[in-house]
């Protein structure tokens, strides 16, 4: 299996965006790097633009300023077919995804109001860190640091690699956001550069967990413990995307348990309220995603299975209260 | 699919598909190809599971493929549904795979369908599609698959065709339905608001709501005052005729919200391609009810009476078909093997009345059949005093 990125002149990654000022993606004030490409197919997928490797087209119709106006999509160089608009509808012109996709960055620039972009592009190790270095004093302040998340980020583990490389150079603190679901070559290229892994329990039954994520999770459980057991340095922080009906019950939370707690390295396991997901994206896409299709789980569900969490690490009420 | 039809040389087999989505009375359709291949004295196969059957035979112990014979579609049910199965997803531009390191990722395999489509003496395709399914076989059809294609839509929005295959069954189950809210309200002395299919185009929603004479209808193609329709309703609800009935397409849109807070299935559809997010994603889940539950909720506010919202959704895609469409399941069936024996090909049946005819699919793309403002119905709507939510 070769790895995605190959460039012999230095790594270059397909970066989906670089967010700044995060909280929740590692210790202290993080900048997170979005990395394109997945090898999950998580239904609840709050970050659809994430999976697919390449960069691909994306279309913000409050942008168009319509066929009469403008047009440019609806004639040549742009493909046949791939933009049209509706009779008797609004002015504005479609998008027949389709058709379009084999638009690339030449053709999208030719948008003269950038109602057509792509998400994700081409980057290299420095480019990426100069934007991560905008905050270093933040970092300084805060003990935070870089968060290299996905999509998969192991998926691109040259360019993986030699970002945290640097950034630890560079005297940033290293996190990565993963569910591990890649050959174990690809995790020992880039663990040896991490601080913090933070790392996805979805579901603990392997059939539950292919029929939700696509694939079953024996790879990345055992991906999971010779990670713990290889780099005994490294803090893992486990987490669950918790999602009422598919896996926000006691039964997964203590699997999980059982499989981190023999492991000292392990040092906490997050729960990820549902409505967490689209955060991201708001901000990236500016526009209101209103994914609840399914509930967010309730604050009395999260309490209690967050208590059975602190029971497991020993925490009395005072001290997990103090922690959050 | 080298075969030079209609220069000479005819088709040995045929094969014949259906896409992702179910509307009533599917055997019909194959049916009508079968016995009309027959009475050509050509060979006829179904492949099951869009193209699952083609391109995974592996997983199809009794074969990918079936045999229609003239004997077998004879003794179909023409209002059952399901001879051939249904795949979630019809693209083989982009086939779900898990791959050798345990992998999922889409990969295009429209060179290896070209392939199994040569392997098994397959000379052309018919394939029964919506919208999108159109353009996919459009692209296929570039590729060099002699493709035709049987419109089927729900909402019946597909511009090249007067009514596609599913439509009218699902138009006479909304009426019932709306039958039995107009009885529900009746008897809560409330006002019932039933959310109906219609994302893009209000045809259900309008020729049901005129049927079952509703108070008010709501369609995509006019975005609504609410204000207006709490007024009628108003007037319309009194202490003699305690109740009310709002038809509600799921793609309605509300004059007075902002763009990002309309209620439809997800504002990021707009945003990103259908791979990502749209009906035949699996990554979202679409959200029914949400044009019901928002429409009850703002009325009840807007006037003294209480709303109940009612989703029909998925309920109007199952069923039985209706006479209509099995005659036309039938019909364009049959017609479509008069496009292969015609060796026209990239090609879209068409009902256009009284004639079943043949639309280039480069012409049936990208059109969106929807409500003209000028629409007799909309006349006949306006003339029956049902509120449209704005002045036309």
């Amino acid at each position: 299996m070769k790895s995605q990125s190959g460039n012999p002149g230095g790594p270059t990654g397909t970066v989906l965006n670089i967010q700044r000022y995060c909280s929740h993606d590692g210790p202290g004030i993080r900048t997170t790097v979005f990395l394109k490409g997945c090898s999950l197919r998580c239904k609840w997928c709050g970050n659809p633009e994430s999976i697919r490797f390449k960069p691909e087209l994306a279309y913000d119709p409050r942008l168009c300023t319509g066929k009469k106006e403008c047009g440019v999509c609806l004639k040549p160089p742009f493909p046949e077919g791939a933009f049209y608009v509706v009779e008797g509808a609004d002015d504005k012109v479609h998008v027949n995804w389709d058709l379009a996709t084999d638009c690339d960055e030449a053709l999208v620039s030719l948008c003269p109001t950038n109602a057509l972009s792509l998400y994700g592009k081409t980057m290299t190790v420095d480019e990426v860190l100069d934007e991560v270095e905008k905050d270093a004093s933040f970092y300084r302040s805060s003990g935070g640091g870089i968060t290299v998340s996905g999509g998969e980020c192991l998926l691109q583990p040259d360019f993986t690699a030699a970002l945290l490389e640097g950034a630890h150079k560079r005297g940033f603190n290293t996190a990565i956001e993963t569910a591990c679901n890649v050959p174990w070559a690809f995790v020992e290229k880039v663990l040896p550069h991490v601080d913090t892994m933070l790392h996805d329990h979805k579901l603990s039954i392997p059939e539950r967990h292919k029929k939700w994520t696509g694939v079953s999770n024996e790879r990345i459980l055992a991906n999971f413990k010779k990670a713990y057991e290889t780099f005994p340095d490294i803090d893992f922080i486990a987490r669950t995307p918790l999602i009422p009906g598919i896996n926000a019950d006691e039964e997964h939370i203590r699997a999980v348990l059982a499989f981190i707690r023999p492991h000292k390295n392990v040092i906490d396991y997050e729960l990820l309220p549902y409505h967490r997901f689209g955060l991201g994206k708001y901000e990236h896409l500016g526009v209101v995603y209103e994914l609840d299709d399914y509930k967010t789980p309730s604050e009395e569900l999260v309490a209690r299975l967050q208590a059975i969490i602190d029971e497991a690490f020993g925490r009395t009420d005072q001290k997990a209260s103090a922690q959050k | 699919m080298s075969t030079e039809i209609g220069q000479g040389s005819f088709p040995s087999r045929i094969a014949i598909m259906v896409g992702a989505g179910f509307v009533p009375g599917m055997n019909a359709v194959v049916m009508g190809a079968a016995l009309a291949a027959g009475k050509l004295g050509w060979e006829m196969v179904g492949i099951r599971d869009g193209f699952d059957g083609l391109l995974h035979p592996e997983r199809y112990p009794e074969g990918g493929l079936v045999p229609l014979s003239p004997q077998l579609a004879e003794n179909l049910d023409p209002a059952g549904g399901g001879i051939l199965g249904q795949s979630a997803r019809v693209d083989p531009f982009h086939v779900r795979t898990v791959n050798a390191d345990e992998m999922v990722e889409e990969v295009d395999m429209s060179d290896e369908l070209l392939k199994r489509l040569q392997a098994e003496r397959i000379d052309a395709l018919i394939a029964v599609v919506g919208g999108r399914g159109m353009s996919i076989f459009h692209k296929l059809h570039r590729k060099g698959v002699n493709a035709v294609c049987i419109p089927r839509s729900i909402e019946n929005d597909i511009a090249a065709t007067a009514v596609s295959f599913g439509f009218n069954s699902a138009l006479s189950f909304t009426i019932e339905m709306l039958d039995r809210a107009h009885q529900a309200a009746q008897s809560a002395r409330k006002i019932g608001v039933v959310e109906v299919l219609g994302e893009q185009a209000g045809w259900i929603a309008l020729q049901a709501g005129i049927a079952v004479c509703a108070d008010a209808v709501l369609i995509p193609e006019i975005p609504c005052d609410l204000q207006m329709v709490a007024a009628r309703l108003k007037e319309k609800v009194t202490s003699r005729r305690p109740y009310g009935l709002v038809v509600v397409a799921e793609g309605a849109k509300l004059l007075d919200k902002p763009e990002a807070t309309q209620p439809k299935a997800s504002s990021l559809k707009d945003t990103l391609s259908p791979l990502a997010t749209g009906d035949a994603s699996e990554h979202v889940i679409q959200r029914s009810g949400q044009a019901a539950g928002t429409v009850a909720t703002r009325l009840q506010l807007l006037i003294a009476e209480e709303t109940f919202p009612l989703v029909l959704g998925a309920w109007a895609r199952g069923g039985a078909p209706t006479s209509v469409d099995r005659q036309l399941g039938l019909g364009y069936g049959a017609g479509a093997l008069r496009a292969v024996s015609a060796g026209t090909y990239g090609v879209m049946m068409a009902f256009v009345p009284p004639d079943i005819k043949f639309v280039p699919l480069a012409e049936a793309i990208n059109k969106v059949r929807t409500v003209p403002a000028d629409s007799e119905f909309v006349k006949i709507a306006q003339s029956l005093g049902i509120c449209l939510g704005r002045e036309i």
